[in-house]
């Protein structure tokens, strides 16, 4: 590895994109398995998977734009379009689910107002839950953070496959980057958060200052490694 | 998630520094021990050594996933055994692919170890004291966690390719799509045991000998991947073998299970109403 501008900038664009990932895992509406029982508000699983599941959809789509192009721009901006579909999917699905199947109504316990509609929340809590579904600040919340995700994503496969050129290779590698920062940032929030609305989205710096560490780590081996073959 | 054991650290009869050196040491000269016997015999027949190689990693990072789980970290188990994965793929690519540049190949599972177990203690350091989790073992957990899930990455990137050199990884594990299935058996076989036996009666030889069976079932997939990278016999040998690791184990695990259950019924067929 020899250390020189281009570098540099592959280094720093890992770096952000680690830190994008972890401040976009705060958006997304994680309820874990209190939300699956339509006790918590949230979607029904766990913070890993759902970033995982939306980083990996926009790694996708962020490869294939890049299999036709080299320009960032359009590979970003695929990135963040195939994460918030596929989280946007999920959270629509969930809320079929959660209304028309279980029975309950969408409601946040952390805001008496939802700061999107300014519709009345408390109301329609149940007793003994802490909200239910996904109601539409988090909705929004979480098409943010997929947005973040995605594009983190993107920005940390873009100069891998420019440094080494194998797409398997810096999938896999990305991928990797991708759940060290989701997991930390998961690790942040303790499992659930409704999005920015949330009072844990507060202490977002700390997850900010844990993944910069960890992605400048990752960013320094992630630029020596070779495409091999 | 939901928050899994409870608040004190997980009472084990087997140590872990002990488990520590058994996990690492087996691993590493399992692996060296493959390459060398398929290197001076010419085949290889003996990347299976790899996958067993790849068992004694799984183990290791089984038991840092109950010792930390065990405190609580409120994400799930299913995260840990996501993040010892992250970890571990980082460290392998990065530690073969250092070790092709500077020209020994064989180093290439030095390097990464010691890169996995760096990179698991600052990652714990982190965790600690930014974080805040003040859990007192996690940073020799996440230490453990790291090379686990690098030594078993290794393992079994040798068992499908047959060889330690880094474009031959390439091209027959990562090019091929392998490398996913090795993630995620991989990940399983670390993650799943705990996540299986948690609560207030979690016993540590349960939890190990189910992480040994899950590491038999994940070398049967790595078996059939051999059969299309390096031919029948090699596969087969791997398919074979785990099948029988898997077997030995499920009755071993099936054994504990009723030694710790308060009493196990046969619950027979659906009865004619639910059908």
């Amino acid at each position: 590895m020899n250390l020189d501008a281009t570098t540099l900038v592959y280094i720093l664009e890992i770096v952000v994109g680690g830190l994008l990932v972890g401040i976009g895992v705060h958006f997304v509406p994680v309820g874990g398995a209190p939300a699956a029982m339509a006790q918590a508000t949230g979607i029904g699983t766990g913070t890993v998977q759902l970033a995982a599941g939306s980083g990996l959809t926009g790694l996708l789509a962020a490869g294939l734009m890049m299999s036709v192009t080299d320009n960032i721009w359009p590979i970003l901006a695929s990135g963040a379009v195939g994460a918030m579909i596929m989280i946007d999917a999920t959270m629509l699905g969930g809320i079929w689910i959660y209304a028309y199947a279980v029975g309950v109504p969408m409601a946040s316990a952390k805001v008496i107002y939802d700061p999107i509609t300014g519709y009345s929340q408390p109301p329609y809590v149940a007793a003994g839950t802490v909200g239910q579904g996904i109601p539409t600040v988090c909705y929004i919340s979480g098409t943010i953070g997929a947005a973040m995700g995605g594009i983190g994503g993107a920005m940390i496969y873009y100069p891998l496959m420019n440094i080494n050129g194998n797409a398997a290779l810096s999938a896999i590698f990305a991928i990797g980057i991708f759940l060290v920062n989701a997991v930390l940032a998961s690790w942040n929030i303790q499992g659930t958060i409704e999005g920015f609305h949330d009072p844990k989205f507060k202490k977002w710096p700390f997850a900010f200052r844990a993944c910069a560490v960890a992605s400048i780590l990752l960013a320094l081996a992630a630029v020596s490694i070779t495409g091999g073959a | 998630m939901t928050v899994g054991g409870g608040g004190a650290a997980a009472p084990s009869a087997l140590d872990p520094k002990k488990l520590r050196i058994y996990g690492i040491v087996g691993s590493v000269v399992g692996i060296y021990l493959a390459a060398a016997l398929n290197s001076a015999l010419n085949t290889n027949l003996f990347s299976f050594v790899g996958a067993v190689a790849a068992i004694f990693g799984v183990v290791l990072g089984a038991n840092s996933v109950r010792r930390i789980c065990a405190y609580g970290i409120g994400t799930g188990v299913p995260s840990i055994g996501m993040l010892a994965l992250g970890m571990g793929i980082v460290a392998a690519m990065f530690g073969l692919s250092v070790a092709e540049e500077l020209g020994f190949g064989y180093l290439g599972v030095i390097i990464t170890l010691v890169y996995a177990l760096v990179f698991g203690y600052i990652i714990g350091v982190i965790a600690n004291k930014v974080i805040k989790f003040n859990i007192p073992i996690m940073e020799e957990g996440n230490s453990d966690l790291s090379a686990a899930g690098a030594m078993a990455i290794l393992g079994w990137c040798f068992a499908v390719s047959g060889s330690l050199s880094y474009s031959e990884i390439v091209s027959k594990v990562l090019m091929t799509g392998y490398i996913a299935i090795i993630f995620i058996a991989g990940g399983l076989a670390i993650l799943h045991p705990f996540n299986a036996n948690l609560g207030p009666d979690e016993k540590q030889d349960r939890t190990l000998v189910n992480s040994v069976m899950v590491g038999g079932m994940a070398m049967i997939a790595t078996g059939i991947c051999a059969l299309l990278t390096q031919g029948i016999m090699p596969g087969l040998l791997q398919i074979v073998i785990g099948f029988v690791i898997w077997y030995y184990f499920y009755m071993w695990y099936y054994r504990l299970v009723k030694r710790d259950a308060s009493a196990v019924v046969g619950t027979g067929l659906l009865p004619p109403s639910a059908l």
